[in-house]
């Protein structure tokens, strides 16, 4: 399974020196609450990253200062080598950096392939277009493919209002492959799935173009272990461990901390 | 409609599109196209050519309301801006103030002043979000108003303009029934058509976007704001060929044309029908252009004396937005919802 | 204030020298050059004197708009038609009883009990639907604005103080010297000045109540945080419902203050409608400091203009406006 809405020169781009994602120095402060402290953290090009860590370790705060949702109160966040740290949010969603959200933050009147077909056109030109797509338009041919991808078909012109819990999630996915992701931010993408729609979930992120890097927020240790090739563990705001998949899972402290813990 | 495709449409895909138009159409563009064999010149030109305007007017603001999520009071002062522009660069009784410079200049001229009207009108709108829109749109068509009747410079103050007359294009009197049905059914079914089309097109559904998120259209890289403003622009262009018609059919424009409760029947007229689709707009309209012609009749004949006329209007406005916030439209899914269902189990079908 | 001053030194030094302009304007003997350029200064005083006791009657419809809004994000453009609802109430109160204070009380409790109708019948059946809350309460203003034009007909009614407070009042302003050296003071009209008095009263009191009191703290918090409010066990819906009679009694009496410093008449409820929108937009929606200083300069720009250049003087209000949009979308005083 692939995404066919990437092309050529956005691998050849992503395979550049740089590394997909730097943060140095990063911290964030909600008043006198530090909801991130001192964050350093490189991602290779096409790395998969799962981020644990227990309820308010500061997760999405991390992402929320990637995407500049809201900035960080301190250091830099650097993009395949370029410095974002000051960048609006769309400009770091034209270089090719996404994310899907827990919450819900779809557009719910109107349909799946409308929806996705917002996300396609949102890096590209023509957004004040007036005139439709026609039926061979590119834009509308990988909008097409991101809705098989992520088995909406059955549904492609529902209204979003009227979708599952579950395609609701599958949809945010498919909204954060278009327009040739070259970094993804998935939180929590499994929460609330049926454990078919893991599965499915899984295949897809596996299934991913070597060149896409993600970093993935979990709680699902099935989930975050099978589709990662690095672990980073939070815990108040602040990097803990750093390692292998099966070395997290085997550190006394991290079982200590979350595996042994109730906490799926 | 306007139709955009690739230079390869076929015959067949034509005859696709055709067998896709439902029903309920034809019969109504049939209806619209003999009408005039029948009617009286009275319902020609009063009843239908007056909804067609005010249908225009109020799907300009289905447009930015139902689409872009802003309800805009200043749709019947942009109209009425239009008018105004007709009347001051064309020809009027008024030959002080009045340019008298041909319509293919004063027309094009009007609508593009229009716009530049809604655009910065817009701009300072959408700087607030919600229910913020509403009121400061009605606090600027009410300065539009007060503006008009102070101003004798420009827009002639409390009198306005009389004797503004459309061209006489083709040697044909355009305000004749006839004529003046033709033509404001044809720029009601194109900016129908215009806004149907358009909200399946990139902008429109990017507005939809707006409407439904604007954080998570920020968040896809689009510009939120940009968006907003361009509505109020396209809006404008619609409102402002209504306004147009409008003040060729009394043949005049003053400020009581942009008074703050014609800027309300304008909002009663599209919410009345249903903002979700534009067809509301003209659904309205021809319900508030009957009930303004002939209530006054029924209301004497009820023994209420004609002037409870509001009373009547603000009562069926406000059952409606009690009861059914989308219109007569989303009463008629409603309708059409219970319809469907099994009377025993109450599920679907 | 000196937060202010240290923040932003360019903006108080220009409001400082505002004021002191102001100030040697209203209590110097003009020279005679100014007044060539401008005029007598007793029409600049009366002008100021005018626009300060409109803002104070601006300031009693809005607040009430504003408190609603604030704690509620309730929208009720049926404001107006309190206002002018108050006005009729206050005009028949004192009518028949013969005591123009009564028509106050009178005012406020009829119109407050409008105001709980609107509350429990139509607000809290669309809590959170706004564009709903607007459309209703429009539709519910046509209705009773043809309602009362109904009952009352279209003439203009006017509420006479009594005895005691007509006639104009001596101040201490100084507005020429004659050619004798006596210096002639202003007169002025004792009622406006009584009423002005007291909707500084109604707004100490209000602000006080909402920073002093228990119940206004709880007002406040559930402004900031509705869920808190409901957290610490208050009833919600009864505070809800006292405010709102209370936001609807406030421009009932502001229809009595109405009706005796100009009158009431059909029209007049959108008039008052658009200026506490006007009101709230410059000051910052659910700010009652906002409401007291948009009401103060909304009524000074539509006396001054009224006086300096006449024929635009609606528009200059619109024009604050625009301004403050431009600049300051949340308003004066409002939050971001």
């Amino acid at each position: 399974m692939s995404v066919s809405a990437t092309n050529i020169s956005d691998r050849m781009a992503a395979t550049g020196t740089a590394n997909a994602l730097e943060l140095r120095g990063v911290s964030k402060m909600f008043g006198a609450l530090e909801a991130l402290g001192d964050i350093d953290m490189t991602v290779k090009p096409g790395e998969r990253r799962a981020v644990l860590g227990s309820n308010g370790a500061g997760k999405t705060t991390l992402f929320n200062c990637i995407t500049g949702d809201f900035p960080p109160t301190t250091g830099s966040i650097r993009f395949f080598g370029e410095d974002v740290t000051g960048f609006p949010a769309q400009e770091r969603i034209r270089r090719g950096l996404r994310r899907t959200y827990q919450i819900s933050l779809l557009f719910t009147g109107l349909s799946v392939i409308d929806n996705i077909y917002l996300a396609c056109r949102g890096v590209s030109r023509g957004r004040f277009s007036l005139l439709r797509p026609r039926r061979n338009d590119a834009l509308m041919q990988s909008a097409e493919d991101l809705v098989r991808v992520v088995h909406l078909d059955d549904v492609r012109d529902t209204m979003v209002s009227n979708l599952s819990y579950g395609q609701q999630r599958q949809l945010e996915i498919a909204m954060a492959l278009s327009g040739a992701p070259r970094f993804i931010l998935f939180d929590e993408p499994a929460a609330g799935l049926s454990p078919t729609e893991r599965r499915e979930l899984v295949d897809i992120l596996t299934g991913l173009p070597g060149h896409v890097g993600f970093i993935i927020i979990e709680h699902d240790m099935d989930v975050a272990l099978r589709v990662s090739d690095r672990v980073t563990m939070m815990h108040n705001g602040r990097i803990f461990k750093e390692g292998k998949p099966a070395e997290i899972e085997e550190d006394p402290e991290v079982q200590a901390l979350y595996l042994g813990g109730g906490h799926g | 409609m306007v139709a955009i495709d690739s230079p390869r449409t076929t015959t067949t895909d034509l005859r696709r599109r055709i067998a896709s138009v439902p029903p309920a159409y034809w019969v109504l563009g049939i209806l619209l196209l003999i009408i005039p064999a029948f009617a009286s010149d009275f319902v020609m030109f009063q009843i239908m050519g007056w909804t067609f305007i005010l249908g225009l007017i109020a799907l300009s603001l289905m447009f930015l309301g139902g689409y872009g999520g802003m309800v805009s009071l200043a749709q019947m002062a942009f109209a009425g801006f239009a008018g105004y522009m007709v009347a001051i660069f064309g020809d009027s009784a008024i030959s002080g103030i009045s340019q008298g410079w041909p319509w293919w200049i004063v027309i094009p001229l009007a609508l593009f002043l229009t716009v530049i009207f809604a655009t910065a009108v817009g701009w300072l709108a959408v700087r607030t979000e919600g229910i913020y829109t509403i009121m400061i749109t009605l606090a600027i068509a009410a300065a539009f108003f007060y503006f008009t009747r102070q101003n004798y410079e420009l827009f002639n103050g409390f009198q306005g303009f009389n004797s503004v007359l459309p061209p006489e294009l083709f040697g044909i009197d355009w305000r004749g029934p006839e004529a003046f049905y033709y033509l404001t059914m044809f720029w009601a079914v194109t900016g129908f058509g215009a806004v149907l089309y358009v909200s399946r097109a990139p902008f429109g559904l990017a507005l939809q976007g707006v409407r439904d998120n604007p954080r998570r259209m920020a968040a896809l890289g689009y510009n939120v704001t940009a968006h907003r403003v361009a509505a109020y622009a396209f809006a404008a262009v619609i409102a402002g060929i209504g306004g147009i018609l409008l003040t060729w059919q009394s043949a005049q424009i003053s400020p009581g044309t942009v008074g703050i409760q014609s800027a309300i029947d304008i909002l009663v007229i599209a919410v009345i029908g249903g903002l979700r689709h534009p067809i509301g707009a003209f659904i309205g309209a021809f319900i508030f252009v009957l009930l303004k012609t002939f209530a006054v009749d029924v209301l004497i004949a009820l023994g209420l004396g004609g002037e409870r006329f509001q009373l009547l209007i603000g009562m069926g406005f406000l059952i409606i937005v009690f009861f059914s916030p989308d219109g007569l439209l989303g009463l008629w899914e409603k309708l059409k919802a219970s319809r469907r269902r099994d009377p025993l189990t109450g599920g679907q079908r | 204030m000196r937060l202010f001053a240290t923040r932003h030194p360019v903006w108080a030094a220009i409001i400082a020298v505002v004021a002191a302009i102001l100030l040697w304007m209203i209590f110097a003997v003009w020279p005679d050059g100014l007044e060539d350029v401008i005029g007598r200064k007793k029409v600049f005083l009366n002008a100021l004197f005018n626009g300060i006791t409109l803002g104070g009657l601006y300031f009693l419809v809005a607040s009430g708009f504003t408190l609603i809004f604030g704690l509620m994000r309730n929208v009720n453009l049926a404001h107006g038609s309190l206002y002018l609802l108050g006005g009729y109430v206050g005009y028949f109160a004192a009518e028949a009883t013969g005591y123009w204070l009564l028509a106050f009380p009178v005012a406020f409790v009829v119109v407050g009990f409008f105001g709980i109708l609107l509350q429990v019948l139509v607000f809290r059946r669309m809590e959170g639907e706004d564009l709903r809350q607007t459309l209703v309460t429009i539709g519910i203003s046509i209705v009773v604005a043809d309602l009362m034009l109904w009952g009352f007909g279209g003439d203009f009614y006017n509420i006479t103080p009594p005895q005691w407070l007509s006639g104009p009042m001596d101040t201490f302003f100084v507005t020429a010297v004659k050619s004798s050296g006596e210096p002639v003071f202003m007169k002025y009209p004792m009622v406006r000045i009584v009423i002005f008095a007291a909707s500084v009263v109604v707004g100490v009191a209000m602000w006080l109540a909402l920073n002093k009191t228990r119940i206004g703290m709880m007002i406040r918090a559930g402004v900031d945080d509705r869920d808190m409010l409901s957290a610490t066990g208050a009833r919600i819906q009864i505070v809800f419902v006292g405010v709102f009679a209370f936001g609807a009694g406030l421009a009932g009496i502001a229809g009595v203050v109405g009706g005796t410093f100009q009158s009431i008449a059909p029209g007049e409820d959108i008039r008052f409608l658009l200026a506490s929108l006007v009101v709230v937009i410059v000051g910052g929606m659910g700010s009652i400091p906002g409401a007291a200083l948009g009401a103060l300069l909304i009524g000074l720009a539509e006396q001054f203009g009224s006086v300096y250049f006449p024929t635009y003087a609606v528009v200059l209000t619109f024009l604050i406006m625009v301004v403050v949009l431009a600049f300051r979308p949340q308003g004066l005083l409002g939050r971001a």
